[in-house]
């Protein structure tokens, strides 16, 4: 609550010598009526027993005086323009954008944040005049147009109040997109002309309401938007939460999983918490941790002969957010990888191949390439009976129903080719966030020649070299295509077969060719170590064919899904957090489980940020639309700052008009008493 | 005073009329110094018999019973109820406290005391009525018989208000001035800053048989006054400031009915009757149901 004056100080002076004028006068007023009585015995004797009574009588007999006072007072509060901070509805269309992000679900403020952004956006509504449109985009990592352009205040209120909380995370930029398409209609260029632009611009305000959570937008153009910032949230809100949970089984002890767990706390206060692991509801392990201010704190718990479970992790710490205090993890039971190498014959490959460590999630079979040529193995290739198939120096007629490691050769699948073979590659970047790449290291391998590959549209090199990728990934349909651009094993002009590389003496090529089993042959995990995130598609595959698959949401909602193109069904309603079940078939046993985690830091952080940072508005000499109220400085500012879609500048919802009904009321009242006082 | 009421004889031919029936009742024995037309509860001289008794030495031997001392030999006295007259005393308050209200107060205490008052002149009573301080200017005549009424009514005519004596020391000086026994009939609004206590308690002690009338206003009853006032007493200028509001005015009812319970309490507990009235209230239907009621007349 803040006041301006509307009055100069000589007219502040003139409104204070009122109320000292009306005591005065009311003094005055004093000098009573006289009137003649036979006696006033009887009157001397009831006033006696009334001032013995109480102050409140003297109040009672001053009561016109406290109404008057109590009229100018609100006159004079009503000078004052008593107003509070909203947000001022600049121009005369309004796209109020409003976060629906799982971190809206703190209770820091109000209810929660969504339903104080909501009241905020309910009182924008309420602020609009009638020729006022507006728009109402509800958004989290996907935006949801809640209500198109409208000047009708109750489709927009309906509009506000149906928007719901939702688990996902934050990306505004699709609303933003959605948003300044309707500020900035496109623009169609025609060969030989300039650009026509297809719709007038239409400049518009938007109010994002968000704790501002959201990810720095760099590829955006605001153009005639202008954006403002309404912050929602405490300064110093509570929260520690898990950003992440995982579970591994321990490589030395196969029977031993691991489980880790990173909690972060966002608070302004270290807090002690404890830390409950439950298996299958069943409480096994605990622990108490101390996660300091604005850090992360890792946890972990070793569990014994775990085959299958669900894990269920627990943060006992109240504070303002519940979503991310419980994680789940699910551990499948283990599926082996069906994996057919196709090889002329490679040493180094078979012995990387058949290690302890592969041999523990596949099933590796081994053919001579003429088994290509066969009708039987045709058959199989196109049956999915397999995960993944090695083709070492050899290519198929027809890409398999699998997905394929080439090694030396091309796919022979649309858009791959490659250039003839180039010697002594140099490598010159490996990427190595790509799993298939994980802890390989290729320093000082020596290459003899490679092929310059070209992937096809949406290929990835994982390995660049000074002619061109060593190594290239693309998906098909389904499936993906990785291609290694030179032989490990082949023939040299001499004739004689030998090794083309010494890469297979390295340390990291069985670790290339376990990473290249357990991601392309393990179409799902044993251990779900990735998890998904709410509101993601996640794509699951049977064991056997099966035409469809049941998944059960933690809330127990039954989802039937067909079978896709290829032996994959996408579930895309994955909003709840927690434990899915998902049926084969008929089947009446839970087949496997997938857990949907928020697990992100964004999110966990409840400090509402001062700032969204947007790229620089452009700014035009907008015409003062919506009768400019006194935006200019603002305006000012935000092009001098430019980056910044800066926090709302204050507005003001003001009270004097509800002041001076209320003094007119009381004046009302006052007439009221002055004509009927006996009755009081 | 209205100048209505100036003009309007005190007493309407009808009410004469009525009144006419009516007689004073006193409920104490007292000797009066003429025969009335009254039968005293004393035995004395009269043609109603009313017993017999011994003679004893001394008695008057034109009272015996010859026929009775011819048959038993004994004497004896008869007894004849004795007819006597009262002395009827109205005592009218002046104050200018009585000259408020429609009628006014004073006007209304004249009109009753000259009922009674016909009423005893009626009966040949001794009648006399006076204002509280009257004696300082005139004294009141003592009257007997019809013919006197219009002396009475002269009399009353020339009562004005503006007596301002303190009740006490106006029911002193009467007491003073006549010491007869009889009916007295104070007509009074009370409102004495004194109290009204010492002034009754100084009839108490005539032996007199006393009515306390007490006369009240409409304007006193149920105020009709609105604002912010400075009530000025007529009496002594005395101010009381108020503002008025229900409360007070609930007050000042509650007031003026514990002040009313206390003069009734004061006068039944010393055998004296009490009676309120308002000037609203018509003079005749005073006379004729309340006093009746008291005993005053019948």
């Amino acid at each position: 609550m803040n006041f301006i004056s509307a009055l100069t100080p000589l007219q502040w002076a003139l409104l204070a010598a009122v109320p000292p004028a009306i005591i005065s006068l009311y003094f005055l007023k004093l000098k009573r009526h006289p009137v003649e009585v036979p006696s006033t015995y009887l009157w001397t004797r009831t006033i006696e027993d009334l001032h013995v009574n109480s102050i409140w009588q003297r109040l009672r007999q001053s009561l016109l005086l406290f109404l008057q006072l109590l009229v100018l007072l609100l006159a004079i509060l009503a000078c004052l323009r008593p107003g509070w901070r909203g947000t001022n509805l600049v121009g005369n269309r309004f796209i109020f954008m409003i976060d629906t992000s799982a971190s809206m679900s703190a209770t820091d403020v109000g209810p929660s944040r969504l339903e104080a952004a909501r009241k905020h956006a309910l009182g924008l509504v309420e602020q609009m005049e009638s020729d006022h449109v507006a728009m109402i985009i509800s958004f989290s990592d996907v935006p949801r147009i809640e209500q198109a352009f409208t000047n009708n205040r109750s489709a927009l209120r309906q509009a506000v109040n149906k928007i719901t909380q939702t688990n996902r995370q934050t990306d505004i930029r699709e609303a933003l997109r959605a948003a300044s398409g309707l500020a900035n209609p496109g623009r169609t260029s025609q060969a030989g002309t300039s650009d026509v632009q297809v719709a007038d611009a239409l400049p518009a305000t938007m109010y994002i309401i968000s704790d501002g959570g959201v990810p720095a937008v760099p590829d955006f153009a605001p153009g005639n938007l202008t954006a403002r910032y309404v912050k929602i949230g405490t300064a110093t809100p509570k929260n520690v939460g898990i950003v992440a949970f995982s579970t591994q089984r321990n490589p030395e002890k196969p029977g031993q999983l691991q489980a880790f767990a990173r909690l972060e706390n966002s608070g302004v206060e270290n807090a002690g918490v404890d830390v409950v692991l439950y298996l299958d509801g069943a409480l096994v392990d605990a622990s108490s941790e101390n996660v300091p201010t604005d850090a992360a704190q890792g946890v972990n718990f070793v569990l014994n002969d775990v085959e299958s479970a669900i894990l269920k992790l627990e943060v006992q710490y109240p504070d303002d957010m519940s979503l991310d205090n419980t994680a789940y993890a699910t551990i499948n039971t283990p599926r082996r990888a069906r994996v057919l190498v196709v090889t002329p014959g490679n040493d180094a490959l078979k012995f990387a191949i058949t290690t302890e460590a592969v041999s523990r999630v596949a099933d590796v079979a081994f053919a001579e390439p003429a088994v290509l040529e066969t009708k039987e193995h045709e058959t199989l290739a196109q049956a999915n009976a397999y995960d993944l198939i090695v083709y070492d120096r050899c290519v198929p007629k027809v890409m398999p129903e699998a997905n394929t490691l080439f090694i030396g050769r091309v796919p022979p699948a649309e858009g791959w080719s490659a250039e003839a073979p180039k010697p002594y590659p140099l490598i010159i970047d490996v990427d190595r966030l790509h799993p298939l790449m994980h802890l390989v290291e290729l320093g000082s391998i020596l290459i003899y020649e490679s092929l310059p590959l070209k992937g096809p549209e949406g290929a990835t090199s994982l390995i660049d070299a000074d002619h061109g990728s060593l190594l290239m990934i693309a998906p098909r349909s389904g499936f993906e295509d990785v291609a290694l651009a030179f032989e490990l094993v082949g023939e040299y002009p001499e004739g004689d077969v030998n090794a083309k590389t010494n890469w297979q003496r390295r340390k990291s090529f069985p670790v290339f060719v376990m990473n290249a089993v357990r991601y392309l042959g393990g179409a799902r995990a044993s251990l779900d170590v990735t998890g998904s995130r709410p509101g993601q598609p996640v794509k699951l595959r049977t064991d056997a064919p099966a035409e469809q698959i049941t998944v059960e949401s933690p809330a127990g909602v039954r989802t039937k899904i067909q079978r896709e193109s290829q032996n994959a069904f996408v579930f895309t309603r994955a909003e709840e957090l927690g434990v899915y079940t998902v049926r084969e078939g008929a089947e009446r046993e839970a087949g496997q489980h997938f857990a949907i985690n928020l697990f992100d830091s964004r999110e966990s952080d409840l400090v509402p940020r001062e700032v969204i940072e947007l790229p620089y508005v452009e700014k035009k000499d907008q015409p003062a639309a919506g009768g400019g109220q006194g935006t200019g400085q603002t305006d000012d500012e935000e092009n001098r700052v430019g980056v910044h879609a800066s926090v709302a500048e204050p507005s003001r919802k003001e009270m004097w008009k509800l002041l001076l009904i209320v003094g007119l009321l009381v004046l009302v009242f006052e007439w009221y008493v002055y004509n009927r006082r006996v009755y009081l | 005073m209205s100048s209505t009421q100036a003009s309007t004889p005190l007493l309407s031919p009808q009410l004469l009329a009525q009144l006419e029936r009516l007689e004073l009742v006193s409920r104490k024995i007292f000797r009066g110094r003429l025969k009335g037309e009254r039968r005293s509860k004393r035995k004395g001289q009269s043609v109603e018999f009313a017993d017999f008794r011994n003679y004893v030495a001394g008695d008057d031997i034109r009272f015996i019973d010859w026929n009775m001392y011819a048959r038993l030999d004994k004497l004896f006295l008869k007894l004849y109820l004795e007819e006597e007259d009262l002395h009827f005393y109205a005592l009218i308050d002046t104050s200018t406290s009585m000259d408020f209200g429609d009628p006014t107060k004073l006007y209304y205490a004249k009109q009753l005391a000259a009922a009674l008052g016909f009423i005893g002149l009626c009966r040949a009573d001794r009648v006399k009525i006076e204002a509280l301080g009257a004696s300082r200017k005139n004294a009141a005549p003592a009257l007997r018989g019809r013919a006197s009424m219009w002396r009475m009514l002269d009399y009353l005519n020339a009562i004005q208000p503006g007596d301002n004596i303190p009740l006490a020391q106006g029911v002193k000086d009467f007491c003073l001035r006549n010491s007869g026994q009889g009916i007295l009939v104070l007509i009074t609004d009370l409102m004495d800053k004194n109290g009204y206590e010492s002034a009754l308690r100084y009839l108490l002690a005539q032996n007199i048989d006393v009515y306390v009338i007490h006369v009240l206003s409409q304007a006193e009853i149920e105020p009709d006054v609105t604002g912010d006032l400075r009530l000025v007493d007529c009496e002594d200028d005395d101010i009381a400031e108020i503002t008025v509001s229900r409360p007070l005015l609930n007050r000042y009812k509650q007031t003026l009915a514990t002040f009313i319970d206390g003069a009734r309490e004061f006068c039944t507990r010393r055998g004296m009757s009490y009676l309120m009235t308002s000037t609203e209230t018509p003079v005749e239907q005073l006379v004729s149901n309340y006093l009746r009621q008291r005993g005053l007349v019948q």
